[in-house]
Parts: structure tokens; C-alpha cells; sequence
């Protein structure tokens, strides 16, 4: 019971990772370039709701909305700085710019939000949803998701449902999947290629703030430096699922989380190694498989 | 005329591509480009598509200047490009990638990409057969005829064919020529037709340039070019 019971929180956490990556994998297509802004744009997400709870209460899925327009509009301000100025330039130059990028935020972060732990609202507070109940010797075990951790896999489920319509039935989708499969091509049918990879840039960073106020409801913790970790995260289950493939690199997030809280289920004393088991399932799943789980193919983006 | 390119010069850093050409394209016509690898026929048709920064001279369509116009813009006016090694979109399917090709006109209604997927499909039956397929999974021949589908999709004034033949086994090359030809004769398009295979393409152009090293040293009409002793002797092997 009490690993089935890890293995719902591990799918649960794994979903919020699985957004984090969606969002990655959708940015590494249309630009094309892996960011290293993308930690603290999860960041930046999780701390525009904090405000919008103290400024106007607690809507959660308001709050969800504002997460998704704050990354959003960050995500034009880093294609702006990062990628718009270097199109023509050598790719690494784009690269480097997100990473000084990212130390930019992250430290203007510290100094306009403080450096301290903060935390956001307790939405449902204790209140369980039973999946399944039994007695052993008069104790009783209860398998169960809190409402949070049901709140967290709708809005990751109903979201990948939204993104996944989106590319494959409107004509804006297929122009940002054509620009991923193939810039020049995409110019040559007369595809705006800037404003498409802008767009892109836009939804996928959107989804990084949405996961970052998930994952900050769900530790019930945000600090400025949060954007670190869940950027390697979201970057790991990305390359776990074949980069730029988006089925792909959302098994990869699911999988990290369960193999996340599986490990401080079997290992005893293991919890504070959770960041370990995640990076270990990265090269392990390297070494198996170098071009990624999902990936057919090697070299195509 | 349509399309006039004058003193065309592009340089890629130190290196020189185009030293000055000018080449004129006639409503209606097929024109063709000829020249061994190098000589700037394909950093020819990327200037005119606008994927390829200009230093000097002009190209203008219409009598409009279109030299510094964003390629999705140039795509609008009426030029499509079939480009050198196809460029299909692997994980669209060949559908998808037909409808790609009239992205550029956003007010264009269902009934129309309809119609002109019909008229693709007619062309190219072996497409039809294929339509769920994704376009990575063609044949080299099949996703030529997808490029050129692609690019016939927006209904294009001018079609430019970079290579059309490249790679392609004989049989195939016949059948994109007789495609050339059908172009020609029975619609009111123009081509603008970059070969190495030099008597091919003069067989089916209306006029030809020839370019060596970023240069226009020869120009005339299919015919005369087919005949001339320089010709013979670079490219139709003496």
C-alpha cells in the first residue's frame, strides 16, 4: 500500500514535471537551441501567483492564468534579448545569452522578491480523495490523492489535451509544428518564421509558469532559486523523451517523478537524495538509450 | 516582364556568389538557369525568395522592389520556390504538407485548399495514394513531387524549381519534366528553372542564362543555347 501510495504521488509530481517539459520541448523545436532561462521562467511563474493571491485572493485558476501571461510575456523579453538579435550569428552565441540570462532573473528575483522561503496558499487543506482502503491487523492503510494532487494532473491532462488540438487542428498550430520540423522550408511556403517562433516561445514558457505555480502549491514552497532544479528537471525529461517530441518529453517527466518517490520509498532514510534519483534516471537512461526513450530517429529536430 | 534582377551581387563573408547579374523573366515564360556546381544559381533564387542578404543591385517584381521584403511577404505576391533538396516537412503528413503550401494566404476559405488539393492530386496521383503518409517516409522522387505540389498549392504567378532532378533515378526525371512541360503549355505560369542537366532543362526553356562563378556569361534562347559550341563543350559533354 505504501508504495502504490508512492506511486500516485510519483505520478502526480511526475505530471508536474511532465507540464515542464511540454513547455521545454515545445520552445526546443521552434527555436531550435536548448534554454537555460527556462528554470527561472518556472520560477517567475510560481512568484506572479504568490502576488495575485495577496493582491486579489485566492483563485486558483485565475491565478493559473496569470502564471501562464507573466512566463508568457518573459518569454518575449528572452526571445527578444536571447534569440532575436543572434538569428544570424553562430547558435552557441543565443545559448550563452540564455544562460547570463537566467543569472540576470534569478538575481533580480533575490533582490525584488527577497531571498527568503515563501509560501503560497493551502488550497483544500486535508482533504483526501479515497482511491482504496483495507485493514492489516487492526491498522488501517488508505491509498489516496489529496485534492491538490487531483487539481495538479486535471489542469496537466487538460492542458496537454489543449496544446496537443491546438498543433494538430489549427492552421497557427501547423505553422509553429512546420517551423519545428523545418525553418527554411517554412519561410520558402511563406510562414512569418519570427513571429511564429516568437509565438511558440510564448505558449512553451507560458507552461513553465503554470507548472511553476503547481509545483509551488504543491511543496507549498517557492524561494527565488527554485528555477535551478526544476529547470534540470524539466531539460532531463526532454532528453529522456527524445527532445522536441512532446508525447515524448511528457512520459519523460511522468517517469522522473515516479522514479523520484519510488526511490525515497525503497531507500531508507533516501528523502533527501530526491534530486539523485531523477539525475541518475537521466544517465542511466542515457547510457541505454543515447538519442532519447521515445525518439525513432537520431539527428532530426 | 515580371521579374528584373539587376547588378545582383551577393557575397557570403570573403567569398563572392553573385558578381553582378541581371536576368530578366517574361510573363508566361520557362527560363532557365544553367551551371556547374558553384556558380550561384541557387544563392540566385534564395535572393529572390529572400532568404539571402543582399549587398547590392535590385530585384523587382511587378516593377516593385521586393530586395528587402521578409520572405513570407515576397510568398504573397505570387512566387512560390521549390527548393534545392526539398525542404518537405517530415512529420506533417503529405497533406499537411500540400495545405502548408497556401499558409501565406490567410483568408483563403476550406472549399478553395479543397480544390487545389484536388488539382495537386490529379497531377500527382501517387500523392493521393499517400496523403496520410508522413512526409518523411516518401521516396526521393515522391517528395520531389510533393515540393513541387507544395509549391503549385498557393497558385503561385512565378514557380521557381531549384533541382528539380537532383538525385532523382532517370524515369523519375522525365516524369518532372514532362510536369515542366504541362506547366508550360497549358497553364498561364511562369517557371524560373535551375538544372544541372543542362539539355533537359534548355530542351523545355523558352530562354536560359548561363552562369559561371557568379557571372552571366551566356544567355539566349533554349534553342540557341542547346547548339552553341561553348555550351556544348561545359556542360552537354562536347
Amino acid at each position: 500500500m505504501y508504495v502504490l501510495q508512492q506511486l500516485v504521488n510519483g505520478i502526480c509530481q511526475g505530471s508536474i514535471y511532465a507540464l515542464m517539459a511540454i513547455g521545454y520541448a515545445l520552445i526546443f523545436g521552434v527555436v531550435g537551441l536548448v534554454t537555460f532561462t527556462y528554470g527561472e521562467i518556472i520560477m517567475l511563474g510560481a512568484f506572479s501567483a504568490f502576488y495575485y493571491f495577496i493582491v486579489f485572493g485566492d483563485n486558483l485558476i485565475l491565478s493559473l492564468l496569470c502564471g501562464f501571461v507573466v512566463a508568457g510575456l518573459v518569454g518575449i523579453v528572452v526571445h527578444k534579448v536571447c534569440y532575436q538579435r543572434f538569428l544570424d550569428a553562430p547558435r552557441y552565441i543565443s545559448l550563452i545569452a540564455t544562460i547570463g540570462m537566467s543569472m540576470f532573473i534569478k538575481n533580480l528575483a533575490i533582490i525584488v522578491f527577497g531571498s527568503t522561503m515563501k509560501g503560497l496558499p493551502l488550497f483544500f487543506e486535508g482533504q483526501n480523495l479515497v482511491i482504496a482502503e483495507r485493514t492489516i491487523d487492526g491498522v488501517r492503510q488508505q491509498l489516496s490523492l489529496t485534492y491538490l494532487q487531483v487539481v495538479v494532473i486535471v489542469t496537466v491532462v487538460v492542458l496537454s489535451i489543449a496544446l496537443t488540438l491546438f498543433l494538430n487542428k489549427t492552421r497557427i498550430g501547423m505553422r509553429l509544428r512546420a517551423v519545428s520540423q523545418d525553418r527554411k522550408a517554412a519561410a520558402l511556403v511563406g510562414v512569418n518564421v519570427k513571429n511564429t517562433t516568437l509565438l511558440g516561445n510564448c505558449i512553451g514558457c507560458g507552461f513553465g509558469g503554470i507548472a511553476g505555480i503547481l509545483l509551488g502549491l504543491y511543496y507549498n514552497s517557492i524561494i527565488p532559486t527554485m528555477g535551478g532544479v526544476a529547470g534540470l528537471k524539466a531539460f532531463s525529461a526532454v532528453v529522456i523523451g527524445g527532445l522536441s517530441n512532446i508525447a515524448g518529453a511528457a512520459i519523460g517527466g511522468i517517469s522522473i517523478g515516479i522514479v523520484e518517490n519510488l526511490g525515497i520509498a525503497f531507500i531508507p532514510n533516501g528523502s533527501g537524495y530526491r534530486d539523485v534519483y531523477a539525475f541518475l534516471f537521466l544517465i542511466i537512461a542515457l547510457v541505454i538509450k543515447p538519442e532519447g526513450l521515445f525518439s525513432r530517429r537520431t539527428g532530426t529536430v | 516582364m515580371i521579374l528584373k534582377i539587376e547588378n545582383l551581387v551577393v557575397n557570403y563573408g570573403y567569398i563572392s556568389a553573385l558578381r553582378g547579374i541581371s536576368i530578366e523573366v517574361d510573363a508566361g515564360e520557362v527560363v532557365t538557369l544553367i551551371g556547374g556546381n558553384g556558380a550561384g544559381k541557387t544563392t540566385t533564387l534564395m535572393s529572390i525568395s529572400g532568404l539571402t542578404k543582399i549587398d547590392s543591385g535590385t530585384i523587382s517584381y511587378h516593377g516593385q522592389d521586393m530586395s528587402s521584403l521578409n520572405s513570407d511577404k515576397i510568398v504573397k505576391m505570387g512566387i512560390a520556390h521549390v527548393p534545392e533538396g526539398r525542404n518537405i516537412f517530415p512529420k506533417l503528413s503529405v497533406e499537411e504538407n500540400l495545405k502548408m503550401g497556401c499558409v501565406s494566404q490567410s483568408r483563403i476559405s476550406n472549399t478553395v485548399i479543397q480544390e487545389r488539393l484536388a488539382q495537386q492530386y490529379q497531377l500527382f496521383p501517387r500523392l493521393r495514394e499517400r496523403r496520410k503518409q508522413m512526409g518523411g517516409t516518401l521516396s526521393g522522387g515522391e517528395q520531389q513531387m510533393l515540393a513541387i505540389g507544395r509549391g503549385l498549392m498557393s497558385d503561385p504567378e512565378l514557380l521557381m524549381l531549384d533541382e528539380p532532378s537532383l538525385g532523382l533515378a532517370p524515369i523519375i526525371i522525365d516524369e518532372i519534366f514532362e510536369l515542366i512541360s504541362g506547366i508550360k503549355n497549358e497553364t498561364d505560369k511562369t517557371v524560373l528553372l535551375i538544372e544541372q542537366n543542362a539539355v533537359m532543362a534548355l530542351g523545355v526553356a523558352d530562354r536560359g542564362y548561363v552562369l559561371q562563378n557568379g557571372e552571366i556569361v551566356l544567355s539566349g534562347t533554349g534553342e540557341e543555347l542547346l547548339h552553341d559550341e561553348d555550351v556544348r563543350k561545359a556542360y552537354l559533354g562536347g
